[in-house]
């Protein structure tokens, strides 16, 4: 009888959340209807969408779209995280390394990616490396200032044990320290995967040949607001599901965390 | 009317299941007025649910929690609990610590100075009546947290392993404390621990919770003379009394 | 016959300096402790009694004094002398069996042996069947027994223990009191005990070294070797020597 009760809470649970987006629909079509109606309805943004994988844009089916944008970030994202996290360990490891590299650090920071822009342009001009270039900035502070965090934090306990143990030098580092910051270290990944798309699709929307990002920009320039929400709600949706994919990694990756859900 | 009754809190067939896990099964106690209650048992039995039904902070599944007489209820009745780590508010000094559950309350500004100056005397605060806990020792916050509840005069008084992790010397140092200003101030408190010397020391009467599902397996009247001579053959006789009803391992 | 001492502190001290001033913990301690004896130190609390194992331990450097191993002296982190912390500090992302096997690992012993070693000892506190179990899902008292087989198994000749039971309940203590003893009768090691629990301590010792409240000097040593083992905590004798003890304990309000 009581195990019953979790069961059926944990429906009405989710019932709730399908009811929210369902409201969320419902929202768009009343706002959709009627004549001076600015929002193009459900039904037309699904014909777009349709009509779309028979007439694609740029050569290029939607799924296309999305794998390139997808694919700039994550090149830019491993090459930041491939920098990022090493720096971060050594800036939150040794105090002569970070007071070389924070203050140099701690300037360029604030610097959004977008105001790099310009001089991306004249290094490298409009194309795909410059794309590359921009996410790798947009998610290379994140990575840095979360895994520096988690280093710096590493539970001092636990390193004693390793040194006590006989860990010593970089042994303790990737046996003791890296586990210790991998939960913060996550979190980075976590901000730099969600900064990194936003910062793909700007960067798309300036100036490129194809992308979801660029399509936005199609669109408006068009005035085909279909379009513009249908890659819209793409640009959601994927961003969507790759937190939660990355979330499902995060809990694979660390079988000992109680604090993943 | 609530004078005629002898009782402050009465508890009567109080259960507590969450899902399918019976955690508390059919208990029954009453505490007179002015007394103090120890409540030991074995570990995981299931303490501090008891001490959450109590506090208001649960729900009971079925069964009635009454304080003078009527359903416990936090806004009526002055409820207040000492948990094992001091919880003293960091941003508060220690006037203000003292202070604060009595401003929770709409108490009048003056009553709420001339009662906290009370306090401290009474426990030994009046020179640190200024600072801040982060300037303070554990068993010195600890006493702040205790002069907290007591300055609201509560109706009931409950602590939950308030001297866990100090050592031996500063526990009977704190368990001096809190009964002479039990005695002073004739409150009523019920206080949870897993020591026995604790519970003997302390208790009027001791209630022996069972293994999970938890009912009042005992209650034991401890009738020593205060203060109590923890060597005394008397003594040694309860406690060990105390501890084979309890034996789990 | 010189009865040489496994282990001698002399003339220890170790001071603090911080921004605000200079604190001294520990103030000129001398001790000597016998090989496989079980040495309780007792002190109240905050009185250094963590810093004086970290020094031994090799943790932490004396600000004066030495320390002597086989009578030579110890200059830091030593093989042989292993802890068993007060938090514990279990790697959490680590199994059971791998947290035990974690010295003989940098010992760059093979891992056959590694793994029976750490198995042997798993079995001795009674954990079989928990090898791979992470230490989230494990208890107060089976985190501690993990943490026993992981200093044990790395062969120490000394065997330090801070406060190891001081997080939990009176009857696990009481229980786990039990398992330590066991386990040094059946594995005959040096042991330095460090608790704040008078009683933890004449149940324990063969010898108990009295701290002074900070800055912690040697107050007395009580040796307990006449007191039959396994010891009643509520026999006249016991309590006699609890009572003797506690009145020469200092108390430490942090005043």
């Amino acid at each position: 009888m009581k195990k019953h009760t979790f069961v059926v809470k944990n429906f009405l649970l989710n019932l709730l959340s399908f009811l929210s987006l369902g409201m969320l629909v419902l929202l768009w079509i009343v706002a959709s209807s009627g004549e001076s109606s600015i929002l193009p309805s459900p039904y037309e943004v699904w014909s777009k969408f349709i009509s779309l994988s028979e007439n694609p844009i740029a050569g290029m089916s939607m799924l296309g779209h999305s794998l390139q944008s997808l694919r700039r970030v994550f090149v830019g994202l491993l090459a930041a995280t491939a920098v990022g996290i090493p720096l971060g360990t050594m800036i939150g490891w040794s105090e002569r390394f970070r007071a070389i590299v924070q203050p140099v650090f701690e300037i360029i920071r604030p610097i959004p990616p977008l105001a790099w822009v310009p001089l991306i342009s004249i290094w490298c001009g409009v194309f795909e490396f410059s794309k590359y270039i921009l996410v790798f900035i947009g998610t290379f502070s994140a990575i840095v200032v979360n895994t520096y965090a988690g280093v710096n934090l590493a539970n001092k306990d636990n390193i004693a044990v390793g040194r006590m143990f006989g860990a010593r030098g970089i042994r303790l580092i990737t046996d003791v320290v890296f586990p210790s910051a991998l939960p913060s270290i996550m979190a980075g990944l976590k901000t730099a995967l969600t900064t990194g798309w936003g910062v793909v699709l700007a960067a798309e929307m300036i100036s490129a040949n194809y992308g979801l990002g660029m399509l936005v920009t199609r669109g408006s320039d068009s005035n085909d607001i279909q379009l513009v929400l249908v890659a819209m709600l793409l640009i959601g949706i994927i961003g969507a599901l790759m937190s939660t994919a990355f979330t499902i990694l995060e809990r694979r990756l660390s079988p000992w965390r109680t604090d993943l859900n | 009317m609530a004078e005629n009754n002898p009782y402050k809190v009465e508890v009567r067939h109080l259960y507590k299941n969450f899902g399918s896990l019976e955690v508390l099964k059919d208990c029954n106690f009453n505490v007179r007025r002015g007394e103090f209650i120890c409540v030991v048992g074995p570990t995981g039995c299931g303490k501090t649910t008891f001490l959450n039904l109590l506090t208001c902070l649960l729900e009971p599944t079925s069964g009635e929690i009454l304080i003078d007489g009527k359903p416990a209820n936090p806004k009526k009745h002055n409820l207040a609990f000492v948990f094992q780590e001091p919880t003293a508010y960091p941003w508060l000094t220690v006037r203000k610590n003292l202070g604060y559950c009595l401003s929770l309350k709409h108490v009048p500004k003056k009553e709420i100075a001339s009662r906290v100056e009370s306090i401290a005397k009474l426990m030994g605060l009046s020179a640190d009546l200024d600072r801040y806990p982060s300037e303070l020792s554990t068993s010195t916050e600890q006493k702040v947290v205790i002069g907290r509840a007591f300055a609201m005069n509560p109706d009931l008084l409950l602590m939950d392993e308030p001297y866990g992790q100090m050592d031996i010397k500063t526990r009977f140092y704190l368990e001096d404390e809190v009964v002479r200003i039990w005695k002073e101030l004739n409150s009523t408190v019920l206080f949870i621990t897993h020591n026995i010397e604790e519970a003997v020391y302390l208790a009027d009467r001791i209630l022996i919770l069972s293994q999970k599902p938890a009912s009042v397996k005992e209650d034991v009247t401890v009738s020593l003379p205060r203060p109590r001579d923890i060597n005394s053959p008397e003594f040694v006789r309860l406690r060990s009394y105390v501890t084979d009803q309890i034996k789990w391992w | 016959m010189a009865d040489r001492f496994k282990l001698s502190v002399r003339e220890l001290s170790k001071a603090f300096v911080t921004k605000k001033d200079d604190t001294l913990v520990i103030d000129d301690i001398s001790m000597d402790v016998r090989e496989n004896e079980f040495l309780v130190i007792l002190g109240p609390g905050q009185c250094g009694k963590t810093v004086l194992l970290n020094m031994i331990a090799g943790l932490l450097k004396p600000t004066l004094g030495e320390i002597y191993l086989d009578g030579e002296k110890m200059g830091g982190l030593d093989k042989r002398v292993l802890m068993v912390f007060q938090k514990l500090a279990l790697l959490p992302w680590l199994t059971v069996s791998k947290n035990v096997q974690i010295g003989l690992k940098y010992a760059k012993a093979p891992k056959e042996q590694r793994e029976k070693t750490a198995q042997h000892y798993i079995d001795l506190v009674g954990l079989q069947g928990f090898e791979n179990a992470y230490p989230h899902q494990l208890s107060g008292g089976m985190k501690q027994r993990v943490g026993i087989a992981r200093a044990y198994a790395s062969a120490p000749e000394i065997l330090l223990m801070d406060e190891p039971f001081g997080q939990l309940d009176a009857q696990t203590r009481y229980a786990m009191e039990d398992e330590i003893l066991k386990i040094w009768n059946q594995d005959k090691r040096t042991i330095l005990f460090v608790t704040n629990n008078i009683e933890e301590a004449v149940y324990l010792a063969d010898r108990i070294v009295l701290l002074s409240k900070r800055p912690a000097k040697v107050k007395n040593v009580f040796d307990l070797t006449g007191l039959a083992r396994p010891r009643d905590n509520l026999s006249e004798d016991f309590l006699k020597i609890r009572q003797e003890i506690a009145d020469q304990m200092d108390l430490d309000l942090g005043q």
